[in-house]
């Protein structure tokens, strides 16, 4: 009975929040398609690449300028990489902490976690006004960066924190109790255990940084990173060319999901499969 | 000189709870010691701080006369078995067998040549590529006892490794554990809650409750002399009664109960004149109908109020006076014994060499 009252309701919900979730992807993806004289609105006058080549700079030059985005798109990969490379680190190294109880680690969970809960425009903000206050010039590999450190990081610890609370210790201690070092017992049975979780904070880190808006804004500087000049270029006019990119840095974290599939696969895989490989060490 | 000494050791939680506390033992090479009391007691805590994953409050704990007290625990010469086997699931069995002979600078040849002995010996060679958690219960625990034992550790500590098989798949481990310790001749030293198991395997029991031990003896000992009321209560199916007004009468000692005066073996600890419990064990109990002839001096009059059989082995539960009963157990051979109803008057009595007096509390 409950069940078939339950069963179309849950039904509808499910198809109306993937209609929200994917619609304006969809519609974006579509737009991208406009002909040469077309809006970035419906109706579609003519169904063509044109948008794509206009942002890979392979049309006439014309009234509409290209994209601006080929520096700030180097930019906020890099940073996202450093990013994604400190956050992690850190990460992993706190959730380890976490693993024995500390005097404080009430407060200092609470002090990591901060750095995701804050306004990012407030910190945004505050750290622009301390770096004119110390005379420390705003860049996007110096303020943003702490910035974007700042806000990934809990997340990577988060993830790691919720894999630690799983990870039976013994394991550890029987690896110690054979003669093996602490630092040879992390590197050759904890790691290799927690690596699916590793790779999760990464792709967090990455994801997160690589499209932070607020906490740039104002600590970036005068170069800028990517959503900040996708965000310029809605000031002049909207051309369909921002859909194209759209589309195309979609497909880009689509394709870093599937490596991440992969690599988890292949963890996982490891992990059961029947013929292990001699230790390379 | 010993293999491993504990003295005086201690461990007090930085709360105040005091997880053990005065814990004394020497243990010769080769021995096999088996820590044995219900959880919470204090025999893991004592374990994990032999292999040194817990920081002892007070004592010292001696390794081959070597004090290892701020040792870490991979810088001592022990090897630790879990319940839990704890093998490294990204590891092969072969992997997870070599490891620990990874870092001790051995050639590859010699190296290959210890894991293939020891898998050998474990009957593993045919799981050599696998991974080690596709395996039974079984199977990995003998990988975690090869895996701790090809390091060549001074002492083996056990951590109930038999907790998590089968009661089948147990006893053939226990069997193993056995021949194998006294093959290899390392000593052992085994964690469990189960009485069977301490009582089967080892040479001597520590007993333990609340994290004091109760009683050090062979099983044996421990078994038949029960020091105190709690090892009383806790080993085998004692008959606990109370008793006052203890009489030494030479190597012997007699108290008053409520069903007369029982006479038993006492500890030279026990002061004339104090109050003890009688401890009479379940099988050195004999049952016959009133008005019988013979039987023990001590005796105790009651009815049958509970009878049952399993298999060879017959229950009865004697009431003896409405608040205080005896469980006995009798052959079932015994044909005259298994007709006896309930309600019944009865006699148990007991030779009073199997009766123990312990002190209270």
């Amino acid at each position: 009975m409950e069940a078939r009252v339950l069963k179309p309701i849950l039904g509808v919900y499910c198809a109306a929040f993937i209609l929200f979730l994917y619609g304006p992807m969809i519609v974006l993806a579509i737009l991208s398609f406009q002909g040469a004289g077309g809006g970035p609105q419906f109706p579609i006058i003519e169904w063509s690449t044109y948008w794509y080549r206009h942002l890979l700079g392979m049309t006439e030059p014309g009234r509409i300028s290209r994209l601006p985005i080929g520096d700030s798109l180097l930019r906020s990969l890099t940073l996202a990489v450093m990013t994604t490379v400190v956050s992690t680190v850190l990460g992993v190294v706190t959730a380890q902490g976490f693993r024995t109880r500390f005097k404080g680690s009430g407060v200092v969970f609470y002090l990591v976690i901060l750095g995701m809960i804050v306004p990012g425009v407030l910190v945004g903000l505050g750290m622009a006004l301390l770096s004119n206050l110390l005379g420390i010039n705003r860049s996007w590999w110096g303020t943003a960066f702490v910035l974007h450190v700042v806000y990934t990081f809990p997340f990577a610890f988060l993830v790691m924190l919720a894999i630690f609370n799983r990870f039976d210790r013994s394991v550890e201690e029987a690896s110690l109790s054979l003669g093996v070092s602490p630092a040879q017992t992390f590197r050759r049975v904890t790691f290799p255990m927690i690596f699916p979780g590793v790779l999760s904070a990464m792709l967090f880190s990455f994801t997160l940084s690589y499209d932070e808006f607020s906490r740039t804004l104002f600590t970036s500087g005068r170069e800028l990173t990517l959503p900040l000049t996708i965000y310029g270029t809605f000031s002049v006019e909207i051309y369909p060319n921002i859909f194209a990119f759209g589309v195309l840095t979609t497909l880009f974290s689509f394709t870093l999901l599937l490596i991440y599939a992969l690599l988890m696969l292949r963890a996982v895989r490891s992990a059961r499969s029947f013929k292990g490989q001699e230790e390379a060490a | 000189m010993y293999d491993l000494q504990l003295i005086g050791v201690g461990k007090t939680y930085p709360d105040g709870t005091v997880a053990v506390s005065d814990f004394d033992l020497a243990v010769e090479p080769g021995e096999f010691v088996a820590f044995l009391g219900p959880s919470g007691c204090g025999k893991s805590t004592t374990l994990r701080m032999i292999a040194g994953f817990e920081d002892i409050s007070n004592g010292d704990i001696l390794i081959k006369g070597k004090n290892v007290s701020a040792t870490p625990p991979e810088k001592r010469p022990t090897s630790m078995i879990f319940q839990n086997y704890a093998l490294f699931p990204h590891m092969t069995v072969r992997q997870n067998i070599g490891f620990g002979l990874d870092v001790k600078g051995l050639s590859t040849a010699e190296k290959n040549a210890k894991v293939d002995r020891i898998m050998d010996m474990f009957g593993l060679n045919e799981f050599a590529d696998r991974k080690a958690d596709r395996l039974s219960g079984g199977q990995r625990q003998r990988i975690a006892l090869a895996r701790g034992l090809v390091v060549e550790p001074d002492i083996l500590l056990l951590d109930e490794p038999l907790g998590a098989l089968d009661a089948n798949l147990r006893r053939v481990i226990q069997n193993e554990l056995k021949l194998l310790q006294r093959e290899l001749g390392i000593t052992f030293v085994f964690v469990t809650h189960a009485q069977s198991e301490a009582l089967g395997l080892s040479d001597r029991i520590v007993v333990m409750n609340r994290g004091r031990v109760e009683q050090i003896g062979t099983p044996h000992e421990v078994y038949a002399a029960p020091a105190t009321e709690f090892v009383a209560r806790f080993i085998g199916s004692n008959a606990i009664i109370e008793g006052a007004n203890l009489r030494i009468e030479g190597d012997m000692a007699s108290v008053e109960t409520a069903f007369g005066r029982l006479r038993g073996r006492c500890a030279s600890s026990i002061t004339p004149g104090a109050s003890v419990l009688v401890a009479i064990p379940a099988e050195a109990m004999r049952i016959q109908r009133t008005g019988t002839a013979g039987g023990s001096e001590n005796r105790l009059h009651g009815k049958v109020s509970m009878k049952h059989a399993v298999g060879s082995v017959g229950h009865f539960k004697v009431d003896l006076d409405g608040k205080q009963s005896v469980d006995v157990q009798t052959s079932t051979d015994n044909e005259a014994l298994m007709q006896l109803a309930i309600g019944d008057a009865v006699i148990v009595d007991c030779p009073s060499d199997r009766v123990t007096l312990v002190g209270q509390g």
